[in-house]
């Protein structure tokens, strides 16, 4: 800098022009284009079929949407859940009064604060802060409002909790044993079985020519969105509360808090904001009866957003599987008959694991016509984060298996992975494990549109290129 | 070495809930110009709901996407929805906003069949028009016909409407019923390149041929593969929540829980399977979740097809790989001077039954 300053006392061509060492103008009032150009995809009909933009894409590029992270409400509080952070204990005191005298604490509030402590779309098992018991590591056992966020997680520091910390049940396959200690005693750790039995599978494997084995495991995962968590409650004089919040189901929202609140739906009002990303995390409440208790405790809006980790145990995520299958098959390739049987890890809490449950259970055969087929599934308590909802709801799991094992029978058959799909997939008409006549059916369709583009085998003039595929060996392409 | 491999897999996944009711209810209100708005209790998540919906509508009342502002995700102001969850929202809540909005046209038809001339079965809305069907000469502008029924007829155009899939409970003991109004099909195809001394995988191309009735919007169903795609690389590759012996995450954060960056996305070639499938709003079904059913799947045959190990247990990372390939190696005779043996089939490599 100071190079540049010796330099402009020798040009007299900045003297000369005294406007460049004015100060820059001001930025322009408006600073997005105001004059809106609507894409040709927008304008056209007949609108179905149209490669039509998004109204909210222009808001997004130009930096405009508003998210809940970027929503301030005058005289706003932040709130921060302090977790419990060991898998399975028992809560033995709660003490508060250092952090509530903190500068910039406005309230803190336990379990004992919540007039009905429960919630859940299909069993009523989560608590919205610990009581007595701690069943996952990311149980919540107090909340509090500040004036800022930072002061808001200086004083979770503050709050004491004393716990007896106790074993934890981690392996599903250890839950389902009858002698496990159950992880929500007396309730069994098996709380959901479902089973699909069609045709007769003993007798098509003793019909068929080989029987093929094989045991599959998929693991925890998070949904990761790029927005995480997030809610605003503002209870007003008329004992009306307002929540603003990345939640998926606003209907379903709303008799969640006003069950744990114990308030009538009409009080309720959910605003669903742009969301940045559900993919299953955001289909129930998280914060929602926090933030709506502290703000009735304070009388002023309170705000609630996840922090990354959070995000990770403090929300749900995708149910880990243990699936073993038998397939009887013939020489040439006919799945004869199929029996299956999935574990899911369930984690501390139901939420969407009966949804899970029954699809993974009903899709596990695969999009095959299998006459004989037994599956049977069962999800378990653990003392892990809960799994719930995530795109696929069991089905990217049990596809990873059946479609691993179909590759394996193909292989030891010495039959194009593609013939042996095509010779045993749907098609209009078929009838599923659950004995549903399909319709608009489309599988051999995909597997060869897909293999066509691809190139798989001469087919199409995809780029693939067959030389050394095949048979575990593979095409050395570079050193 | 660095060798090359391919796999598929194919999946079938269900529209909507199993078997509960999961219904989605809508009201269309047609405005004086013939443009109209849309009231949904869905919500927009970053897929794009929201712009098939107005596509549907606009569809039905034959006018433009850009026609229809979308009102949704209140609780005080929009209908009842089920909400965005299970792949549901084209076909259930789609058929909603398909219904309302025909129940306002209807309401058009009534006031313009007559200043037409015609009876209203005689009508159709087509191109911000309308017109007597198969005589497109003959007919009046949807917003002179919209405008005609506030301030003449006295009724205003507003449809409501709600949808629910038909299901039929599953037998407890057996699982025979009918669980799902409808399912799409698809199959990916995946070519991967293995490093086979470190295991180290990299996806080069998808190939995704995905089913979804008739694709409301084709670039909104490329979308949703793209992103299902990468989702289903991590899901393959990397992700993975640790716990340690109290049960709590190891890595609960974006520095030691791996996910694919841009930079590991490979190209993903998406192909919409032509269908149409009459229970649903002008032939659509969904695509949002069936996108990273297969991903893992088709990666894992192709890892298979490029060193023959097979991965039993997901994230295939390297880590595991290696172990496998030397497991694999352990086992195989040494053979100096001369070419490796052909490979047996494979771990799962199944006994004659009797």
């Amino acid at each position: 800098m100071a190079d540049e300053r010796s330099k402009v006392a020798d040009r007299p061509d900045i003297l000369e022009k005294p406007d460049i060492l004015r100060p820059p103008k001001p930025a322009p009032l408006v600073t997005f284009p105001i004059d809106v150009i609507v894409p040709e995809g927008r304008q056209q009909t007949p609108a179905v079929g149209q490669r039509a933009s998004r109204a909210d894409g222009r808001l997004h590029g130009l930096g405009q949407t508003k998210y809940i992270d970027d929503m301030y409400l005058p005289n706003m509080l932040f709130a921060k859940i302090k977790r419990a952070g060991t898998g399975s204990a028992r809560i033995k005191s709660i003490d508060t009064k250092e952090a509530e005298a903190m500068p910039g604490v406005v309230a803190i509030i336990t379990a004992r604060d919540i007039p009905c402590n429960s919630f859940g779309p299909s069993l009523q098992d989560q608590p919205v802060l610990a009581d007595t018991r701690v069943f996952h590591a990311g149980d919540g056992v107090a909340a509090v409002a500040a004036e800022t966020e930072q002061i808001a997680t200086e004083a979770l520091e503050k709050i004491k909790v004393e716990y007896e910390v106790l074993s934890p049940v981690l392996d599903p396959l250890e839950s389902l044993k009858l002698e496990t200690p159950g992880v929500h005693a007396p309730s069994a750790n098996v709380y959901g079985h479902k089973i699909i039995k069609k045709g007769d599978v003993q007798k098509a494997f003793a019909e068929s020519d080989r029987i093929f084995e094989g045991t599959f495991r998929t693991q925890m995962v998070e949904h990761v969105p790029l927005e995480p968590y997030a809610c605003i409650a503002q209870w007003d004089a008329n004992g009306r509360l307002t929540i603003y919040s990345t939640l998926g189901r606003i209907t379903l929202g709303r008799a969640d808090v006003a069950r744990t609140l114990g308030i009538p739906m009409s009080r309720i009002r959910i605003v669903a904001t742009v969301v940045g990303g559900n993919f299953g995390g955001k289909n129930e409440i998280r914060a929602e009866p926090i933030v709506g208790l502290l703000s009735k405790k304070t009388g002023r809006p309170v705000k609630c957003t996840y922090t990354r980790p959070e995000e990770f145990y403090a929300s749900t995520t995708r149910h880990p599987l243990i699936m073993d299958y038998k397939t009887g098959v013939t020489n040439k390739g006919k799945i004869l008959g199929r029996k299956i049987r999935l574990v899911l890890d369930g984690g501390a809490y139901c939420s969407w694991s009966e949804t899970t449950l029954g699809k993974a259970c009903i899709l596990s055969a695969g999009p095959y016509n299998i006459d004989n087929v037994e599956a049977e599934a069962f999800v378990v308590y653990t003392n892990k984060t809960m799994t719930g909802a995530m795109r696929g709801f069991g089905a990217p799991q049990v596809c990873f298996a059946y479609e691993s094992h179909m590759d394996d029978m193909a292989h030891a058959l010495g039959i194009d992975p593609i013939d042996i799909r095509l010779m045993n997939a749907f098609e209009e008409g078929s009838i599923s494990p659950t004995g549903q006549k399909l319709h608009s059916v489309v599988a051999k369709e995909s597997i060869l549109r897909a293999a066509k583009r691809f190139g798989w085998n001469g087919l199409g003039n995809g780029n693939g290129s067959d030389n050394g595929h095949g048979n575990g060996n593979g095409t050395g392409v570079k050193a | 070495m660095k060798r090359r491999g391919r796999g598929m897999a194919t999946m079938w996944y269900p529209i909507g809930f199993t078997v509960a009711a999961n219904p989605s209810a809508a009201v269309v209100k047609v405005n004086e110009d013939g443009t109209a708005t849309l009231l949904t209790g869905t919500v927009e998540t970053g897929q794009g709901s929201l712009t098939i919906l107005a596509q549907i509508v606009a569809q039905e009342l034959g006018i433009a996407t850009d026609d229809v502002h979308v009102v949704s995700a209140d609780t005080d102001a929009t209908p009842m929805d089920t909400g965005a969850i299970a792949s549901r929202t084209t076909y259930v809540t789609g058929n909603a906003a398909r219904m309302a909005a025909e129940k306002a046209k209807l309401t058009l038809f009534e006031i313009a069949a007559p200043l037409l001339g015609v009876k209203p079965s005689q009508l159709e809305a087509k191109d911000h028009k309308l017109m007597v069907k198969n005589f497109p000469q003959r007919n009046m502008h949807i917003g002179d016909a919209a405008n005609h029924a506030r301030m003449v007829s006295g009724q205003p155009p507003i449809g409501a409407a709600s949808f629910n899939p038909e299901t039929v409970a599953l037998d407890p003991e057996t699982g025979q019923g009918k669980p799902f109004g409808t399912y799409v099909y698809a199959t990916q195809i995946a070519e991967v390149e293995v490093d086979d001394e470190t295991g180290e995988t990299e996806v080069l191309r998808i190939v995704a041929s995905h089913d979804c009735g008739t694709p409301i919007n084709p670039m909104l169903v490329e979308g949703q593969v793209e992103g299902g795609v990468s989702m289903g690389v991590g899901f393959a590759l990397e992700e993975e929540i640790l716990f340690d012996a109290n049960g709590k995450q190891i890595n609960p954060n974006l520095t030691n829980y791996i996910m694919p960056t841009s930079l590991d996305m490979p190209e993903v070639e998406v192909d919409i399977v032509d269908n149409y499938d009459p229970t649903g709003p002008f032939g659509a079904k969904g695509v949002g979740e069936p996108t990273l059913v297969p991903t893992a799947a088709a990666i894992c045959n192709a890892i298979y097809d490029a060193v023959g190990v097979r991965v039993t247990t997901l994230p295939a990372t390297a880590e595991r790989i290696f172990k496998l390939l030397q497991a694999k190696r352990e086992q195989q005779p040494k053979q100096l001077g001369t070419a490796p043996p052909a490979l047996p089939g494979g771990p799962s490599d199944g006994a004659p039954a009797h």
